[in-house]
């Protein structure tokens, strides 16, 4: 049988390979190969997607031999909770790719950079080694840094710099949490699986493994007050940029969150679970208020995710402190669903963002307005997306936060507080899309073109899968209920 | 098919079809309404012996979706089909010399589809989907002329206040859900407990949003801004009725302290709208406000424990005041607006649509034979029976009073005086429309006694007391509002009227303004955390390049230490030492090595620096680590 993991996994490093050892290629040769890449690792991710996980552990397990003296090796394999995120970064990379095929601007290096992530991003999500994961999760810090500091907006390196300081001074503690559960266990092993089934810490040293976990997670997440790097580098960054930060990376937390945090440190999360709570809940509404008073749109979607990665941190919080499995299941069929929803709906908003910008070289609602006349599709896109973003039944945000607030209710009911940030982002979008895109076009614009092709072919997809996730949520749901139901914690 | 989703399929079909083709084809919304309509009927057929129909369909893990038709559920799909097919016929000639018809018509039929779907949920789940749908397709159609900035106001102040109080909905919901652990409706609300006076108030507060109950009535009367079939579809069967029909369905769970709550909420609104009403001076926010009264009026029955006198009163305004609007709109596009000073004496240029409007008005107000004298007289026979009925009745009858003040004023004010009234684009299709719906408004009495027979619901049997009230009520209203000018009869308080009882300056002052200095305190905390950490950042940096200057040092003593070794060395040799002579140049050697690798260390890049300091702390933190753990 074919190692399905791995060859999704290593795809698109082998076309950032290839495409830097042509001799001089067209730029449209790097954009046909690098579309190649991502689809056909699309292709992988879809039959990974179908071979499915099995309820309890891991599936599709491929394992090598890499440093036995002290039991790393190279391990990949997927559950519940990772394979929609392995489907979500293939899904966005592709995407990506596409959008920015009009790139110009030394492509090449920018394509080797987003293939290059995108072997890091479905790797990390995929890594059943310490170690392993370790090295994806840093290899992917270095390729945004710079993609931003190369490609981005005015601001770039102050923004880039930032961003790295923040993340590698945030990884660090992870290292240690990854070194203390290595030597922790019983024998040494860096295999993930033998620290999920038999959590290597107790007492004291789960808990400091777990708050060195939480640092780099709330960094990564982000979670207030750690989050002040995201929108100075949503803002920099580019458009695809972005979409691959805010849609892929951010996961990267939230997902640790749940792998190493909540399974490794069972009991350690559990008494600190209120703790966490509250941050998720602080989040959650400090994110959605400072959405509320941005006048650019882009900084304004920033801080939307900030709200809606609060909402992750609460269901994986609520998750833990529960001590009724059914709440649990619940809680973390609405996390991991909001992982993936957030990657889709806010994929679609930043892609959009950016079209905006690409056209009008400005961010600043004030200065736009009444777009929905001018370029009627991009507008109306913009609407869906924005409405699936403050949680409208039949989209993608709906059922996942649905799921977290009852679960949050059912667990500690003081948390469901947290629900005023729906009507807070409402507000949000609603004055975004009222300032934007409503009331009388403006000659300015009078010139400016609707949705191309390529434009349509980067968003379509995402809304497609932002409905589809919304009417029938069990496509996904259904996989990530599996694993949930037979987690043991 | 399930005879459950012939009332919900064809128009949201119709729907998709107009996006698809992107035409606005009125065959497919006009089908699409009429079969809702005929599915709705034989649905009732069906279900009128009193065995539900049921669907389940897929939803969320282990919480499925689930569709229930009761006789009640029925009708109610009757009422909205009817309601809604007329109104689309209406808005085919209304909306003749419009562009954009395929969006308005896709809307339309979603917003039919959407509150079907409402009405026939019987799980919370879908029933809190539905509910956040007819809000979106409200927002969609209020603001169908998003280039006029008060439509783009109006739409998004209509969404966000009834959002804003669905959080009642939600949390009520995960309370049910949570003490019921069922999603189903029926099941949860028998469930009850302790938590049932709670979820109660939430609930209440999720429909005071949406049927605009006081201090929640302000986006109903901007949402005029919008067309006006959509004002008479919204105002009648979908996004206000919502509310009641949410308070009705739940009746079984309120308990004794929210019924009071509720009944005194709706009594509260039905005098406050009703004077607003009476002191507007533009017919369609007249009739905006009068929705709201009539809503209190149900919320009354409901909390005086007889939710069946408010299906009644939803039932007969259904009629009514769709009738009403509708009539509304053709005046409007006979005179070019719907302030009074433009319709003046349009009642006599256009004499069928007055017809319509005065049949509709007088059921409004309650006059018998037509369908508004019994449902009103039920309300108001409930609310004398009531426990609270020393509140509830008054109010009641105040509300009655205020309706026939406000209605004859409008009758007046349409048939007095003159204006240049201009020929109405479409007018057949109009006519069948307000036609179709003033002639249930007329006759819907007889009806009420299968109603009855047909839905198990407690009854209250209407005194001669309260039906002689009702009628002193709604003729003294009647003869009040037509003989005195508004000004005079509200005195001192119509100013305050004028300006829709508005409690200095309205929620946009208490809730809004709040909000709004909340956020712009999240963005100068936003700014300062960022400087704080540039400074970090910078600091760090500092840190680093000092880093980077000891290392060179390093480099220099240990390049310092070789120099001196070879000195040695050369010493040595002159001893003529062999053995020590080849120690010292191994020595030497690894001395060298050693110094290339720090030339290495030093690349200059901050990140490398950075890198490497991370991982010597790293290490360090992680033997500590170590040790720590194994003394504990």
């Amino acid at each position: 049988m074919l190692p399905l993991v791995s060859l999704t996994l290593f795809l698109p490093l082998v076309g950032a390979v290839l495409i830097l050892c042509l001799p001089k290629p067209a730029t449209r040769t790097v954009h046909v190969i690098a579309i190649i890449t991502a689809a056909l690792t699309l292709i992988g991710a879809l039959s990974m997607w179908f071979q499915g996980a099995s309820g309890a552990g891991f599936s599709q397990v491929e394992e090598l031999q890499w440093i036995p003296a002290i039991g790393a090796a190279y391990r990949v394999g997927v559950d519940g909770i990772s394979l929609p995120l392995v489907l979500l970064s293939a899904v966005l990379f592709l995407v990506a790719v596409i959008y920015t095929s009009s790139l110009r601007e030394r492509p090449r290096a920018y394509i080797a950079l987003v293939l290059l992530l995108e072997t890091a991003s479905i790797g990390t999500f995929t890594a059943l080694d310490g170690i392993l994961f370790y090295v994806f999760f840093e290899v992917s810090l270095v390729s945004m840094y710079f993609m931003i500091a190369g490609w981005g907006h005015e601001d770039r390196q102050r923004a880039a710099l930032m961003f790295f300081i923040y993340t590698l001074l945030g990884s660090l503690p992870l290292l240690l949490a990854i070194l203390g559960l290595y030597l922790g266990s019983p024998e040494p092993t860096f295999d993930m699986r033998a620290w999920i089934e038999n959590p290597p810490l107790e007492g004291a040293a789960a808990m400091w493994a777990l708050i060195a976990m939480l640092i780099t997670f709330a960094v990564k997440i982000p979670a207030v007050p750690l989050h002040t790097w995201l929108p100075a580098a949503h803002v920099q960054a580019p458009t695809v940029g972005s979409v691959i930060l805010a849609g892929v990376m951010l996961k990267f937390g939230t997902y640790g969150l749940v792998r190493f945090a909540l399974q490794m440190t069972p009991d350690a999360f559990r008494e600190a679970g209120v703790v966490v709570l509250v941050l998720g809940v602080v989040s959650a509404l400090y994110g959605a208020f400072a959405a509320l008073a941005q006048s650019d749109l882009k900084r304004l979607v920033a801080y939307t995710s900030v709200n809606h990665m609060g909402y992750v941190i609460v269901g994986v919080a609520v998750a833990a402190i529960t001590l009724d499995p059914s709440v649990r299941t619940v809680a973390l069929d609405g996390a991991v669903l909001q992982m993936f929803s957030h990657g889709l709906v806010t994929g679609a908003l930043f892609l959009l963002v950016g079209m905006i910008q690409d056209r009008a070289h400005t961010r600043e609602m004030g200065e736009l307005g009444g777009l929905l006349k001018t370029v009627p599709m991009l507008g109306w896109t913009f609407v869906l997306a924005a409405f699936a973003s403050l949680g409208l039944p039949g989209l993608a945000h709906f059922p996942a936060e649905f799921q977290i607030f009852l679960a949050t209710l059912s667990a500690s009911p003081a948390a469901v507080v947290v629900i005023l940030g729906i009507a807070i982002i409402a507000g949000t979008f609603l004055k975004a899309l009222r300032e934007t895109f409503l009331g009388e076009p403006r000659q300015r614009w009078q010139s400016m073109p609707d949705l191309s092709a390529r434009e349509w072919l980067a968003v379509g997809p995402l809304l497609v899968l932002t409905v589809g996730t919304g009417v029938a949520p069990s496509w996904v749901l259904g996989i990530i209920h599996r694993t949930t139901s037979a987690l043991a914690l | 098919m399930s005879a459950v989703l012939l009332p919900i399929m064809p128009p949201l079909i119709a729907a998709m079809a107009l996006l698809v083709l992107r035409r606005g084809s009125t065959a497919l919304v006009l089908g699409g309404a009429t079969l809702s309509l005929g599915g709705s009927l034989w649905l009732l057929t069906r279900v009128a012996g009193g065995q539900a129909e049921t669907l389940l369909l897929p939803g969320l893990p282990d919480m499925p979706l689930r569709m229930v038709a009761g006789p009640l559920e029925a009708l109610l799909t009757v009422a909205v089909a009817t309601v809604g097919t007329f109104v689309l016929i209406y808005a085919v000639g209304y909306m003749k010399r419009e562009s954009g018809l395929c969006r308005f018509y896709a809307v339309m039929s979603l917003f039919l589809a959407a509150m079907q779907a409402l009405v026939l949920s019987g799980d919370w789940v879908l029933l809190l989907a539905a509910w956040e749908l007819i809000g979106l397709c409200s927002y969609l159609l209020i603001g169908f002329w998003f280039q006029r900035p008060e439509a783009a106001d109006a739409a998004g102040r209509a969404f966000l206040y009834t959002r804003s109080a669905d959080l009642g909905l939600y949390v009520a919901v995960f309370m049910l859900i949570g003490s019921a652990g069922t999603g189903e409706i029926a099941a949860s609300l028998e469930a009850g407990g302790s938590a049932s006076t709670a979820a109660g108030l939430l609930l209440l507060l999720a429909a005071m949003g949406k049927s605009a109950q006081v201090p929640l009535q302000d986006w109903l009367m901007r949402a005029m801004a919008g067309p006006t079939p959509v004002s008479a579809l919204l105002h009648s069967a979908t996004l206000v009725a919502a509310g009641a029909i949410l308070l009705i369905r739940s009746a079984p769970l309120l308990t004794p302290e929210v019924l009071l709550v509720v009944g005194l909420v709706g009594g509260v609104t039905t005098v406050a709208a009703g004077v607003i009403a009476l002191a507007e001076r533009d017919l369609k926010r007249l009739l905006a406000a009068s929705t709201a009264s009539q809503y209190g009026l149900m919320l009354v029955a409901v909390g005086a424990g007889v939710p069946l006198a408010a299906l009644m009163h939803l039932l007969a305004h259904a009629a009514i005041k769709s009738t009403l609007f509708l009539a509304a709109g053709d005046f409007q596009h006979a005179r070019g607006g719907t302030g009074f000073d433009q319709l003046e004496g349009v009642g006599r240029d256009r004499p069928w649509t007055f017809a319509g409007f005065a049949l509709a008005a007088l059921a409004l107000a309650g006059i018998p034979p037509l369908s508004g004298f019994f449902s009103k007289d039920a309300v108001i026979a409930a609310a004398l029976s009531a426990q609270g009925a020393a509140w509830l009745g008054p109010l009641a009858l105040a509300g009655t009073l205020l309706t026939g003040g406000y209605m004859a004023r409008a009758l007046c004010l349409l048939w007095r005086g003159s204006g240049e009234t201009r020929p109405v684009a479409g007018s057949a299709w109009m006519r069948v429309g307000i036609w179709g719906l003033a002639v249930p408004a007329t006759i819907l009495g007889l009806a009420f006694g299968p109603i009855e027979a047909v839905l198990d619901l407690p009854a209250v049997t209407a005194g001669t007391l309260a039906v002689l009230l009702g009628l002193l009520a709604a003729a003294c209203g009647l003869g009040l509002g037509w003989l005195v000018p508004a000004p005079r009869l509200l005195g001192p308080v119509y100013p305050w009227a004028r300006r829709g009882l508005s409690v200095g300056g309205g929620l946009t002052v208490w809730v809004g303004r709040p909000a709004m200095a909340v956020a712009r305190g999240c963005e100068r905390l936003e700014g300062r955390l960022y400087e704080a950490v540039l400074s970090l950042g910078r600091a760090g940096l500092f840190l680093a390049s000092a880093g980077e200057r000891a290392e060179r040092g390093l480099f220099k003593i240990v390049l310092c230490v070789g120099r001196v070794s070879l000195r040695v060395a050369t010493y040595v040799r002159f001893g003529d030492e062999r053995r020590i002579d080849g120690l010292i140049f191994a020595l030497v050697a690894a001395v060298r090595a050693l110094g290339a690798r720090a030339r290495n260390l030093q690349s200059g890049l901050i990140h490398h620096s950075l890198a490497i300091s991370a991982v010597a702390i790293a290490v360090t933190l992680a033997v500590l680590l170590f040790a720590s753990s194994t003394s504990f």
